[in-house]
């Protein structure tokens, strides 16, 4: 391979590892947050991806209700209203049944509730797969955008070398780190986020301190459900989803969490950054069929070398 | 308690009697289980099976059933494989205990779900049909399993040459240079076996890409990257599902890489769903060449008919024709053998050799088995994507256009 070549190929995996990696980063502080708050593992949270994704669909495609705003903005925009109504769901499953597994309720119990919170977490992602299949069909949709298939190409200087930028995973990406911020935002320097590290921290004492912590747990839950959703929904525009796509991407949020350190919002979005990374770039070296055997081999490392996650020590806890 | 009379006794033993005649008279139903993907990134094109299997039930019920079998209705069972090969296999477990009366069966559309299926039906002596390619599964000397479908390595070393010829006859250089990219199936797996080890040798090429991945695709830049590099004349795509073709043919698009540069060559009747003409666009496909087991031809226009009224799908294509084709084939083995036993009709299957009723599904135009279960003289179809709809291009027994080569090459 020339130096030419190998330039382009270098530079296409990495803007492909980056933008991809940042939906990933986004798919996986859901599911951080969830985690980092309520010590919740939510099993279900690759269907909630799925229902952003057909959220989204409906949207734009369903109703008409964001075609006025043509194919280039309206799939964007249905990803991020796909946010605020997974949101109510994610808060209505809390409310009738993971509020039952979990929270104070179950605190001071042998288990902590986790054996009930991962029997209805999956039972969870059972219903809405096949309730999916029942209501959507097995027919794979997808969220039509012409941005999915055309590119900005940027010379590198090299030849002709050339770097392809996907136009849909580039918005889809400034979008991710947008919606990223704003949590963090929202995390650090809000009443609602200092209320949320504080029912994570210690849920007792928050109580003490006139905190609803089942509210404040019911919040966080729908807000982890909503920001997966929008990742869902980033996602609708350039890939075919089913029913059943949310099992495919929920093994890559948890090792996007655990790469980052379990229990750090943030660095979940770093471990899905990292997870699309080395998805991306390790097909440049190894066949691609090994692409997702290469995310376990480097979170098998990471796991070995540094148990607390890349980011553990030095990302803010919840 | 009213006591039992001479008269109550004599009605009771003449309703009896008449029951058993009754039951005598009626002609029991003769099973067929079909078990393919109906949940999961395959479902798509189980339901497509489905719609045709559902027709030729109809068809045959409403022509007056198994004649050998006194009229005897079919009874098509349907059975999920679910996403993966251990749910394929476990759903035949529960098929075979559930219903031990089968007389056949057919599925499982992906390679990998009907050998894990077949090696279940293989120790419950049930035939089973199927229309997946890869050659293991006619490789492990099983004698209740039938492949309709030309293997994928004979899939292989038919279609590259045609390919080859299909350039030339469009007055285009041959080709020397071809990539290969599919998922890691079995029937791909089959297939580029041939590929590497005999076909490129053979035609003297060079692969300048060889890239396998494991379905589903998250995004295909990497890949279509090293296609950019290498500048194949053409490219073989082994993917699975409509998902993957999408990512593979909307990254082409972005790269610059139409089907009118680089010659794209897909294989399997995914690549003919309809579709994909939502999930990518028309453009993206239009001249995008696919090699598959089967397709309708000229002589299946009264059944396309009924089938595109009866669904209101765009077109009858590939997985739908096989469903139709299998529940046929049975249909003829079942009065071959003049018996619903599944051995008999496994001894039927065998045994056959029909140029005529469902051979005619074919382009061949003959329905016979050898010894290991494969049908003899099984072609290879080709069909190309034009203004959003795939037309059969070879051979001539079912094409109605000529096929079309980029002018780039």
């Amino acid at each position: 391979m020339d130096i030419e070549s190998l330039i382009e190929n270098v530079l296409n995996a990495l803007t492909a590892g980056v933008t991809i990696g940042c939906i990933y980063g986004l798919m996986c502080i859901g599911l951080g947050l969830i985690f980092g708050i309520m010590k919740v593992v939510n099993f279900a949270q690759g269907e909630l991806l799925m229902l952003g994704m057909f959220a989204s669909l409906y949207l734009v495609t369903g109703g008409g209700i964001l075609a006025f705003l043509g194919p280039n903005i309206g799939p964007f925009v249905g990803a991020l209203l796909a946010g605020p109504i997974v949101f109510v769901v994610g808060a209505l499953i809390h409310k009738f049944l993971i509020s039952r597994v979990s929270g104070l309720k179950t605190a001071g119990s042998i288990d902590d509730g986790h054996f009930g919170q991962l029997i209805v977490t999956l039972g969870i992602s059972l219903i809405l797969q096949n309730g999916g299949m029942i209501v959507f069909g097995s027919t794979p949709f997808t969220v039509r955008t012409p941005l999915s298939s055309s590119a900005i190409e940027v010379a590198v200087g090299y030849g002709d070398a050339t770097v392809f930028l996907n136009k849909a995973k580039l918005i889809a990406c400034a979008i991710a780190i947008a919606s990223a911020l704003a949590l963090y935002l929202v995390m650090e320097f809000t009443r609602i986020g200092k209320a949320l590290r504080a029912a994570a921290d210690n849920p007792t004492a928050a109580t003490y301190m006139g905190i609803d912590v089942d509210k404040y747990y019911r919040m966080a839950f729908g807000m982890g459900c909503g920001i997966t959703a929008i990742a869902g929904g980033l996602m609708a525009t350039y890939l075919s989803f089913g029913p059943f796509v949310g099992f495919d991407y929920v093994i890559i949020m948890y090792s996007g969490v655990v790469l980052g350190g379990i229990g750090s919002i943030m660095g979940a979005f770093w471990g899905g950054l990292t997870v699309g990374f080395v998805q991306q770039f390790s097909a440049l070296l190894l066949p691609p069929q090994l692409q997702n055997a290469m995310i376990f081999i480097v979170f098998l490392l990471i796991v070995l070398l540094r148990p607390q996650g890349l980011f553990g020590r030095s990302a803010e806890r919840a | 308690m009213t006591p039992i009379n001479r008269r109550t006794a004599l009605a009771g033993a003449t309703v009896l009697a008449g029951t058993r005649f009754a039951r005598a008279q009626a002609k029991p139903d003769v099973k067929l289980a079909m078990l393919v993907p109906l949940s999961g990134p395959w479902a798509r094109s189980g339901l497509l099976e489905q719609m045709g299997a559902r027709m030729a039930i109809e068809d045959i019920n409403n022509n007056g059933g198994i004649k050998a079998l006194g009229g005897a209705k079919l009874k098509l069972l349907e059975f999920d494989a679910g996403e993966s090969a251990e749910k394929a296999k476990d759903a035949a477990q529960r098929m075979v205990a559930q219903e031990p009366d089968l007389s056949g069966g057919f599925g499982c559309w992906l390679s990998t779900f009907t050998l894990a299926a077949t090696e279940v039906t293989e120790r419950a002596e049930l035939p089973w049909m199927t229309l997946s390619y890869s050659d293991l599964i006619t490789n492990r000397g099983f004698k209740y399993v039938f492949q309709a479908s030309p293997t994928a390595d004979a899939q292989a070393k038919d279609l590259v040459p045609i390919i080859m010829d299909m350039a030339e006859k469009a007055g285009a250089k041959r080709p020397s240079k071809v990539a290969l990219v599919g998922d890691n199936s079995a029937s791909s797996v089959s297939f580029y076996k041939a590929i590497r080890e005999i076909v490129i040798p053979e035609q003297k090429l060079i692969s300048v890409a060889d890239e396998i991945f494991t379905p589903p695709l998250a995004d295909a830049t990497t890949i279509v990257q090293k296609l950019r590099t290498g500048k194949p004349d053409f490219v073989l795509l082994q993917s699975t599902n409509a998902g993957d073709d999408k990512i593979l043919v909307d990254k082409f698009a972005e790269f610059g890489l139409t089907s009118q540069k680089m010659a794209m060559v897909g294989g399997g009747g995914h690549w003919c769903q309809p579709e994909l003409t939502k999930l990518t666009t028309k453009e993206h496909l239009e001249g995008v060449i696919v090699g598959l087991a089967n397709w309708p031809g000229k002589a299946m226009a009264d059944i396309t008919r009924r089938f595109i009224e009866r669904t209101k799908e765009p077109w009858f294509g590939h997985d739908s024709l096989f469903g139709y084709t299998h529940v046929m084939t049975y249909a003829a083995a079942l009065e071959h053998a003049g018996s619903a036993d599944k051995n008999k009709v496994m001894q039927a299957l065998h045994t056959m050799d029909i140029k005529d009723g469902p051979a005619r599904f074919f382009p061949d135009g003959r329905i016979k088995f050898d010894e290991k279960g494969r049908r003899v003289g099984a072609k290879l179809c080709v069909v190309q994507w034009r203004n959003g709809e795939p037309v059969p291009v070879f051979p001539d027994a079912v094409a109605t256009h000529q096929a079309v080569w980029p002018r780039a090459s």
